[in-house]
């Protein structure tokens, strides 16, 4: 920690315990609090105040009534459904990316003929906005005319066709499919990055001491890249929870609920219906979830970093 | 902070490009054309790997071109000096003219009212046309002073004082319009809405296969049947039931054609749950699962996935709106030019059959600091002469019985005269102010009947929620 370190011996020297209060500085920072409270801040408290209030647009309805949203939320089957899927959607799709990412990246790291070209065609995917890659998918998984069930049928994999999205078992987990493929690239990203960070000498010890690949790589590479790979992770978990471009165009929330994921359905409650107060108490339930997410990860990474300090 | 700067910059793009076309498309209707829900995600997306030096640079070009567009397509003409300013916010329509130009010929018919256009998305985002409309309408500062509406928010922007009670001033001429489209306007027995156009769910069929227009469902079911069997269709019967607004239009004409409804016309008393619409939507069910007329995959399907097999030529029949017919016989885009016919939707025996009631009217604003320049602009735009353009033009049915018999209309669009009778069977939606959260429990609540059969036990459930909702 060089830069605390040079804070320290500034304030020794100059024999201050406290920084000094300089209107000046306070003054240069205006504007940038100024803009996080309005874009961030306030925005959130008005959320949090909303949530407390039975508004809805189309209604002269606009009252306090305490906690009530939330009691209804909670009792609301809907809400309960959507968040399932939530945290259905947000594990798997994180694991996976996760896992296939980092496979990725270890290979990527690796010296060999083309890899600028395949480290930048990797990207592509991860490029094409969602809702291009969404009508992509709902071509390709067509129950119909898709080419995977086409693909499928010739390979003897399944005689007759599947219905990705219009049964219940399989629109979800093909709505993961096609998060995997576009967004597994990113993490490859960040776990390339956090393993170009590890010095080669190490492996190459680790080789002399006759260390199989293998060996080398869960002794060494993988504990070493462990804060990126939570990192990396925690970020697209948080992500991955905001879920709505591929569901909202491939599904809508359907069939059955069956795909219907927290924000999709505070979309709809608050745009559709005009739910202003039932669908902000909504959203921040989803908040604290995701606040919930933050932290586990945060205690997770606080640990790692004391015991690679220790 | 890229996140939140290139949000700003979309939003300058869309600000300054207000007019932009950048769809050459011409089905209007079409599903594909759905405007991104998330257009920040995209350009941070592809955005942001840009330093802060690129980044201003390109934020500064976005500026000046704002800025440089504005100067070039804004007032394209003087207007005379002293005109009342009026604002007109629509859902986006398109064919040989643009909406843009239908109110820019108002503007030069006259001198007095000058109205500037504003262009929402397309009726296919009908949600997002209902947001931007409520947002600006739940301010009550008079913008937009007239705007087009959905035939199913009349009762919420009549319920919520955002539409203005038009009785007085077009009382004496309601007589013009088709009934059942006054009646779709009319809320607490006053007009809240004019007329502007109407459209309504159909059935197509393909006469080259050797069957008549099926009266009854059974008959369909057996004709449906004849033609996959013989193997020259792949389905029998396509139609939609995505979870979304289509599902609830499609449920419409399915409980309308067995005498039954969602809501009683009080709007307080539920009969989802009832025997005929239970038989209904067993029907519905039936026809995926027990006689396999149609394909599982419309569980996912809105108009344009269930539209494609059928202008391909493979299926024999097609629930959809009168988009489809213009479609059906454009050979580029058909293989079945002139071998469709458009009829009623089939019915229960000894039922009548029900189309759902679809369209876009005319309101104005409740806090217009402008009524009479307003409703003037109305006027004109719901006139025989403006319905009679946006028909041959637009390709927008009349909403005017004597519009309809006009010859022109039978050179440039023959099918509008063949449907006649189809429009003016149409059923509304449930009419309530509450019918944003009531199609929603809808949606739910039948998508669930129709993929896992549970039919009963589904309408109870959304009859228990309607209640709740309509009461509250």
């Amino acid at each position: 920690m060089p830069v605390a370190r040079t804070l320290t011996q500034v304030h020794v020297e100059s024999g201050m315990r406290f920084p000094r209060w300089r209107p000046g500085a306070w003054l240069l920072l205006v504007p940038a609090l100024g803009a996080i409270g309005a874009v961030s801040v306030y925005p959130v408290l008005l959320g949090l105040w909303l949530s407390f209030r039975n508004t809805t647009l189309s209604s002269p309805d606009d009252a306090f009534i305490g906690v009530s949203n939330y009691q209804q939320l909670l009792a609301d089957g809907q809400f309960w459904n959507a968040w399932g899927h939530t945290i259905e959607f947000t594990g798997a799709s994180t694991l996976l990316e996760t896992i296939i990412g980092l496979g990725m990246a270890l290979v990527l790291t690796e010296r060999f003929l083309g890899r600028g070209i395949v480290r930048a065609a990797m990207l592509i995917p991860w490029a094409i906005p969602t809702v291009v890659t969404s009508k992509m998918f709902g071509w390709l998984f067509d129950g119909q005319h898709g080419l995977v069930n086409y693909l499928a049928r010739i390979f003897g994999l399944i005689h007759t066709n599947i219905n990705w999205y219009g049964s219940p078992e399989f629109a979800l987990p093909t709505i993961v499919m096609a998060d995997v493929w576009k967004t597994t690239p990113f993490m490859a990203l960040l776990l390339l990055a956090g393993l170009q960070t590890i010095p080669r000498s190490l492996t190459e010890a680790a080789s002399i001491d006759g260390a199989n690949p293998w060996q080398q790589f869960w002794m060494v590479r993988f504990p070493l890249l462990a804060p990126s790979l939570l990192i990396a992770a925690m970020f697209r978990a948080l992500d991955a929870f905001r879920i709505f471009d591929l569901v909202y165009v491939l599904t809508g929330g359907g069939p059955a609920d069956s795909t219907e994921v927290l924000s999709t359905l505070t979309y709809k409650n608050l745009f559709s219906a005009l739910q202003f107060g039932y669908g902000s108490a909504l959203s921040t339930l989803m908040f604290v979830t995701e606040i919930i997410i933050a932290v586990g990860f945060g205690i997770f990474l606080l640990k790692r970093f004391r015991e690679v300090k220790l | 902070m890229h996140f939140l700067a290139a949000i700003c910059i979309i939003k300058m793009h869309k600000n300054a490009f207000p007019h932009d076309k950048s769809d050459p498309e011409p089905s209007s209707r079409s599903g594909i054309d759905n405007d991104d829900p998330h257009p920040a995600r995209l350009v941070v997306d592809s955005d942001s790997g840009l330093n802060r030096r690129e980044f201003i640079k390109r934020s500064s070009m976005a500026l000046a071109g704002a800025a440089a567009v504005s100067t070039f397509v804004g007032p394209r003409r003087a207007y005379a000096a002293g005109a009342v300013e009026v604002t007109f916010a629509s859902a986006k329509f398109y064919g040989r003219q643009t909406m843009a130009e239908v109110v820019n010929a108002f503007n030069d018919s006259q001198s007095k009212i000058h109205v500037t256009y504003k262009e929402l998305p397309p009726p296919s985002s009908s949600t997002e046309v209902h947001q931007a409309l409520v947002q600006q309408l739940a301010r009550r500062n008079g913008d937009p002073d007239v705007f087009t509406l959905d035939i199913i928010w009349i009762a919420e922007f009549a319920g919520a004082k955002w539409a203005l009670d038009l009785d007085q001033y077009f009382k004496d001429s309601t007589s013009d319009y088709f009934t059942g489209l006054v009646q779709g306007c009319t809320w607490q027995n006053k007009l809240v809405a004019l007329p502007w156009y109407v459209d309504s769910g159909m059935l197509y069929y393909r006469k080259d296969l050797g069957f008549s227009a099926p009266n009854t469902w059974a008959e369909l079911i057996a004709s449906a049947k004849e033609a996959t069997g013989s193997g020259k269709v792949k389905f029998g019967f396509l139609w939609q039931a995505k979870q979304a607004e289509v599902l609830v239009c499609d449920l419409v004409s399915f409980i309308g054609s067995n005498g039954g409804s969602i809501l009683q016309a009080d709007g307080k008393t539920v009969s989802i749950a009832d025997a005929p619409a239970v038989e209904a939507v067993q029907l519905m069910y039936d026809l995926i699962n027990k006689e396999q007329v149609t394909p599982a995959d419309v569980l996912s399907w809105d108009e344009e996935p269930s539209r494609r097999p059928f202008t391909g030529g493979e299926a024999a029949f097609l629930r959809n709106w009168s988009y489809v017919w213009k479609i059906a016989q454009s050979p580029g885009e058909s293989k079945v030019v002139d071998q469709v016919a458009v009829a009623p939707l089939p019915h229960f025996p000894d039922k009548k059959s029900a189309a759902c009631l679809g369209g876009y009217q005319f309101g104005v604003n409740a806090s217009s600091k402008k009524r009479e320049a307003a409703v003037e602009f109305v006027r004109w735009m719901s006139s025989p002469e403006t319905q009679l353009r946006f028909a041959t033009q637009l390709g927008l049915c009349p909403t005017r019985a004597a519009v309809f018999e006009q010859p022109e209309i039978g050179k440039e669009q023959p099918f509008m005269q063949q449907l006649k009778d189809v429009f003016l069977g149409a059923i509304p939606r449930p009419v309530t102010p509450k019918y944003p959260q009531v199609t929603l429990a809808l949606q739910s609540a039948v998508s669930t009947a129709l993929t896992t059969g549970k039919v009963e036990e589904s309408l109870k459930t959304a009859k228990q929620k309607i209640e709740t909702i309509v009461k509250a």
